[in-house]
């Protein structure tokens, strides 16, 4: 391969002697996997988004059995705790925005 | 179809399983990654996938043409490599610049008392159509000097097509790219490591950093910075710095990421910018591709560099910077933003020759402080709509007096996030890689896996498109 141009994928260390193809094939297997199982909300909101007809409707359905399925076991459960968690930390403000708004709103009371 | 979105997701798994599959021809490789990149292209607008053949076959057949004339007079082959040169503009010019010229001409007959109605189209703006003319150029240009042999009609359209660099860069230079072409790549657990980093690390810019900053903070203070106050004004310019980077360079890390994924090596497009001593510097970190593009192309190749004298290589710096601006997009604002950079960079080289023997240089920390406000007053002109609006939102900065309440405590914690990870070893990722290049597959994948999972619960909903797509 061209080395004239730096890039971020040639590594400061000295190749692995391993099968690279196997491998990535395993991970990226593994990642879709899990991410099937534990971010099934996506994998719905994202067929709703399809257009509709018969093919989208029954995978609609299909994508809303799945998700039932594993909120009911509990896997989708670290997904919503994270992005509860990431909503409030949107709805934060500064504590002084706060006291004004309150007080603005003492007021027109 | 946008990297961090569930469709190019799939399509990837499609392509990743479909192009490894067929490795064993590296033509039928190739030919499938080609079909590939058109119907990702197509995805925005099938029409504009001819145009992306139509320009392939102009530089295949100028470069052809210049190599057929190599024993012919240096005149012959610099006018077909002009023409083939030309070709590529008028395409650009057309479709990016059309509108902009008719309406400065039609602005200035008014003004000299010709006041016409000038023929103006609506013409749709092809996405990507920056990157890959610009490649299809430097293409031309390599095969004039005979530093690249013209490659095959497959090779060159397949350069000019490839999915992961065509929309927004990085610019991939032929040569770059064709000599890997020739054989069947080999997938190394290197590659497809840092390709994993890369592609996660990007997604986490652009999906949670780029997004929240740009939705919470940057659009609405843009939009109306006259209702808001000088600390939301003050914070959303370096908001703008941080999401334009954490938006771009996402991008980037995504397409290198892909790329090395199916086998190919891209060249680097960033590297901290923000740590900058100088604005030199900051060119030297800050959209690689682009800007090494520009000097030896445009600054060296076409206007000479500095071989014509020292007031003459300011003007080319200056020359080269403004056209670098309007290459963003036909509007005022990048031709300023263009200026004040070009303005930059020669009083730089002015201080460097006038600056009186034993003067000391300015301490590093104020000279990347110095370099980085004069970058983020680069980018209100570049992100306003108007210079009348970029004026006024630097008006804004000194005198507003309104109170508003945009800038939250997220905001403030991801652009200083953004700044923090200018100051990070440059070569974090790639330890990073080394580590997990050892890891075996179903842990690696657990981790990948998890890594997504916490970005997708942070994302804004919805992907807003990359800032680069209009370009």
């Amino acid at each position: 391969m061209p080395q004239d141009t730096p890039s971020p994928i040639d590594l400061p260390e000295a190749e692995l002697d391993e099968a690279g193809l196997g491998w990535t094939f395993g991970v990226i297997a593994i990642a879709s996997l899990f991410l099937l199982c534990a971010n099934a909300v996506s994998l719905r909101d994202w067929i709703d988004d399809q257009p509709p007809g018969p093919t989208q409707q029954r995978a609609a359905e299909w994508a809303d059995d799945w998700l039932d399925m594993t909120e009911a076991m509990g896997i989708g459960l670290p997904r919503k705790a994270i992005h509860d968690q990431w909503k409030r930390a949107e709805e934060a403000r500064f504590p002084e925005h706060g006291e004004k708004e309150e007080g603005a709103e003492a007021a027109e009371r | 179809m946008l990297f961090p979105t569930l469709s190019f997701g799939l399509f990837f798994l499609v392509v990743f399983t479909v192009v490894w599959a067929a490795s064993g021809s590296n033509e039928w490789r190739k030919i499938l990654l080609l079909v590939a990149s058109w119907f990702f292209y197509g995805a925005w607008d099938w029409r504009f996938v001819a145009l992306l053949i139509g320009s392939a076959l102009l530089n295949w057949g100028s470069a052809e043409l210049i190599w057929y004339n190599r024993e012919a007079s240096a005149g012959r082959r610099r006018a077909i490599m002009i023409a083939g040169v030309a070709g590529n503009l008028l395409i650009l010019g057309f479709f990016k610049y059309y509108g902009f010229f008719v309406e400065q001409l039609g602005d200035v007959l008014r003004v000299a008392g010709y006041a016409r109605d000038l023929p103006l189209m609506q013409v749709v703006l092809p996405v990507g159509i920056s990157f890959f003319t610009f490649q299809g150029m430097s293409y031309l240009a390599d095969v004039h000097a005979e530093r690249l042999a013209p490659a095959k009609l497959l090779d060159v359209t397949l350069l000019m097509s490839f999915f992961p660099h065509l929309v927004a860069g990085p610019i991939v230079r032929g040569s770059d790219l064709l000599p890997q072409f020739e054989d069947s790549p080999r997938l190394t657990r290197d590659m497809a490591s840092m390709g994993l980093v890369l592609i996660v690390w990007g997604l986490f810019k652009k999906a949670v950093v780029a997004s929240e900053l740009s939705t919470g903070l940057v659009d609405p203070v843009f939009f109306d910075p006259a209702s808001h106050s000088q600390l939301d004004l003050i914070a959303a310019a370096y908001g703008y710095a941080v999401q334009i980077y954490c938006d771009f360079s996402a991008y980037s890390d995504m397409a290198i990421g892909i790329a090395a994924l199916l086998g190919y090596r891209f060249p680097l497009n960033f590297n901290q910018p923000y740590r900058a001593a100088s604005l030199q510097d900051f060119w030297r970190r800050w959209h690689i591709s682009l800007s090494s593009w520009l000097r030896d192309y445009l600054y060296i190749g076409a206007l000479g560099g500095s071989r014509k004298g020292f007031t003459r290589q300011r003007l080319n710096l200056m020359v080269t910077m403004l056209l670098g601006g309007l290459w963003h997009g036909a509007k005022w604002t990048f031709v300023i933003w263009g200026g004040l950079h070009g303005g930059v960079l020669a009083l730089e080289r002015i201080w460097d020759r006038v600056r009186p023997e034993g003067w000391p240089r300015l301490p590093k920390l104020l000279a990347i402080l110095i370099t980085f406000h004069v970058v983020v007053i680069g980018w209100i002109f570049f992100r306003a709509e108007s210079f009348d609006a970029a004026l006024a939102y630097l008006k804004g900065i000194g005198t507003a007096s309104v109170a508003s309440d945009v800038l939250t405590p997220l905001a403030c914690a991801l652009i200083l996030f953004g700044m923090a990870i200018h100051f990070t070893p440059a070569n974090l990722g790639q330890r990073l890689a080394l580590q997990v290049r050892t890891l075996p597959a179903w842990a690696l994948g657990l981790l990948v896996g998890l890594t997504i999972l916490i970005v997708d619960s942070m994302r804004f909903e919805g992907v807003a498109p990359f800032i680069y797509y209009q370009f």
